[in-house]
């Protein structure tokens, strides 16, 4: 299923990648005949792609509830089971961002859904394994999402901080131009971040009896949450007057969470409490 | 915006970016030398010049006064930063010379089924202290998934999952027969008996959990084998299969009283995830005896500035969920009605 899923991603960002050149193809030919076939053509795997999309994010869900129904507990105890549930959100945030935010990104999104199911269905160990003692907690289950929840609006900060440092201007449509966008992101998903942190801390104190221990883990996601912060204080101080800056903050904290969520887990660099988490 | 104030904004940049560095380095060194590093007295001064940083910003932005959600989330800082350097070993003395208050920050103790216990080892020291009250482990156990299974490869790398049930009967298929558990022990030991070797399950304390296994082959020849959990089996010439059996364990529990002056105040059962709190300190399921499950191991931890840290946590989320979410949210309702 997640083979499907990752597939029907792609898929659905190349025909919408394609869609995107053929109308912007059509709408060259200042409305001919032919320009307006093409036109409608584009619009045709424009909606294609969506419905692509969705039906990625349908297989996905069923995936992951097929995952829980498996396992018997909310499978986020592995990084298996993150990336099969960050794969999953893509989609509804990518839909909220459009819905109220006004902002778009609706073709990266979709190749970061891909990039997120990669790891879970080619690199991760799928093997079902029980809780142990220390995840059989209340507070596991909105520690792990809410984080799973803003790295993903984290990432969609990140494309556009890059899409920003690379020039560009918003696409048609988009009432944002990329600086704003990425602020806005990180405007979302910077409570979930201070929240999945707090959490994480007073869980550390209910199950190992410190809030704060200094692992590995843990100094990573201060740190991933300190650059955040930075980025805040700098854009306070300086506004737009220094908009790659504000994006290099953006994509650097991006960076800092990449290597809290996969090199802390991964590397024999970081032994810690939260080893059981790949 | 005045000199004071840039330079009060540039200073706090540089302490982020400073904590930012500080926090990767503690990531590389490890948790254990970490505490020690970020406990120690330069950091002390970092931590110190924060407070002082951030209860500055507050005296001279008066936005951060006027809008809500900044005030709650540079304050709630301030509440968790105060909480964490009363929560030190530093803290801890301080409030000793300050308040006549002494009390253990931290420290392990070991205690044993039956018996009363108030002594604690201190962290990173060769010292024991005293709690001003007594722990009694009335027992200690631990709890196991169920079903717990039988691992089962032959030697063409075909492997079953066999759940625990005494004297069911399983098929390994046509070629390989069928397999039965006759007996379980907690604690195998081997006695002899005239010229054979018997095995029993030893009811004094002690722990070596074994399956006693039949293995029919399809012509009818049964073998016994015994399976340890925690001498995972060799495979010997004449052996078909590999077998091992593996439990996974659900939760360690620590049943235990609380005594002052000869009568107990208290009980609780403590479990990983469910601390016991009383008298100014919180106590933890950390370890116990993996030989014969006769003692517990647990951590206490004194309770002083975790108030105010919690209620830093609380004005920090309180501020950020405002300032971010909440108040565009109204502002929002607030235009769809007009």
């Amino acid at each position: 299923m997640i083979y499907i899923a990752i597939a029907a991603y792609l898929l659905a960002f190349l025909t919408s990648m394609l869609a995107f050149i053929i109308r912007l193809f059509a709408t060259s030919m200042l409305f001919g005949r032919i320009g307006r076939i093409l036109y409608l053509f584009g619009r045709v795997l424009y909606l294609f792609g969506r419905v692509l999309y969705l039906f990625g994010f349908a297989v996905a869900v069923f995936a992951y509830g097929y995952r829980w129904y498996d396992v018997r507990h909310i499978p986020l105890q592995n990084l298996f089971e993150v990336f099969l549930c960050l794969g999953m959100i893509c989609y509804p945030v990518s839909w909220f961002c459009q819905r109220f935010l006004r902002i778009g990104g609706g073709f990266a999104d979709m190749l970061i859904g891909a990039i997120v199911l990669f790891p879970a269905g080619f690199v991760f160990n799928a093997q079902p394994q029980r809780l142990p003692p220390a995840l059989q907690s209340w507070l596991f289950a909105p520690h792990v999402a809410v984080y799973a929840l803003s790295y993903i609006f984290m990432a969609k900060a990140a494309l556009q901080a890059v899409r920003q440092l690379a020039g560009k201007m918003s696409n048609p449509g988009e009432k944002l131009p990329p600086e704003e966008a990425t602020y806005r992101m990180i405007c979302v998903g910077f409570p979930l971040l201070t929240l999945g942190l707090i959490l994480g801390s007073w869980w550390g104190k209910l199950a190992w009896g410190d809030y704060w221990g200094w692992d590995p883990k843990e100094s990573w996601s201060l740190a991933s949450w300190l650059v955040y912060v930075g980025y805040f204080h700098f854009r306070y101080m300086f506004g737009k007057k220094h908009p790659r800056i504000n994006s290099a903050w953006a994509i650097i904290g991006m960076l800092v969470i990449v290597v809290t969520l996969f090199w802390v887990n991964l590397s024999q660099l970081f032994p810690g409490l939260h080893s059981y988490a790949t | 915006m005045n000199r004071f104030k840039q330079a009060v904004l540039w200073i706090g940049l540089t302490l982020i970016i400073l904590l930012i560095f500080l926090s990767i380095y503690g990531a590389f060194i490890g948790a254990e030398r970490a505490k020690v590093f970020f406990n120690s007295l330069p950091l002390s001064f970092y931590w110190i010049a924060l407070i002082l940083l951030l209860i500055t910003g507050i005296w001279v932005f008066s936005r951060l006064i006027r809008i809500p959600g900044f005030l709650f989330m540079h304050a709630g800082c301030i509440l968790i930063l105060t909480g964490a350097v009363c929560g030190s070993q530093a803290g801890h003395k301080l409030q000793k010379k300050i308040f006549g208050v002494d009390k253990i920050p931290v420290g392990q103790m070991a205690i044993f089924e039956g018996e009363s216990e108030n002594r604690i080892a201190l962290e990173n020291s060769d010292r024991v202290r005293e709690l001003p009250f007594y722990l009694k482990l009335k027992d200690f156990r631990i709890e196991y998934y169920k079903p717990e299974y039988l691992y089962i490869q032959n030697r063409q790398g075909k492997s079953w999952k066999i759940p625990v049930e005494l004297n069911a009967e399983f098929s390994l298929g046509e070629n390989n027969g069928t397999v039965k558990i006759v007996r379980k022990f907690e604690n195998f030991k081997i006695k002899i008996e005239g010229d054979k070797r018997v095995p029993y399950d030893d009811p004094q304390p002690g722990s070596n959990p074994a399956l006693e296994v039949e293995i029919k082959s399809p012509n009818g020849q049964v073998v016994t084998k015994y399976v340890f959990e925690r001498f995972p089996g060799h495979i010997y010439p004449e052996d078909n299969f590999f077998l091992s059996y593996r439990r996974v364990i659900s939760e360690y529990i620590s049943e235990l009283q609380i005594i002052r002056n000869n009568e107990v105040v208290a009980e609780k059962d403590i479990e990983v995830n469910h601390p016991l709190h009383f008298g100014g300190y919180h106590l933890y399921q950390a370890d116990y005896d993996k030989q014969a499950g006769q003692y517990t191991i647990l951590t206490v931890t004194s309770d002083t500035g975790l108030g105010t840290v919690y209620a830093g946590y609380l004005m920090l989320c309180i501020g950020v969920f405002w300032h971010f979410w909440l108040r565009h949210i109204f502002k929002a309702k607030k235009a769809d009605g007009d």
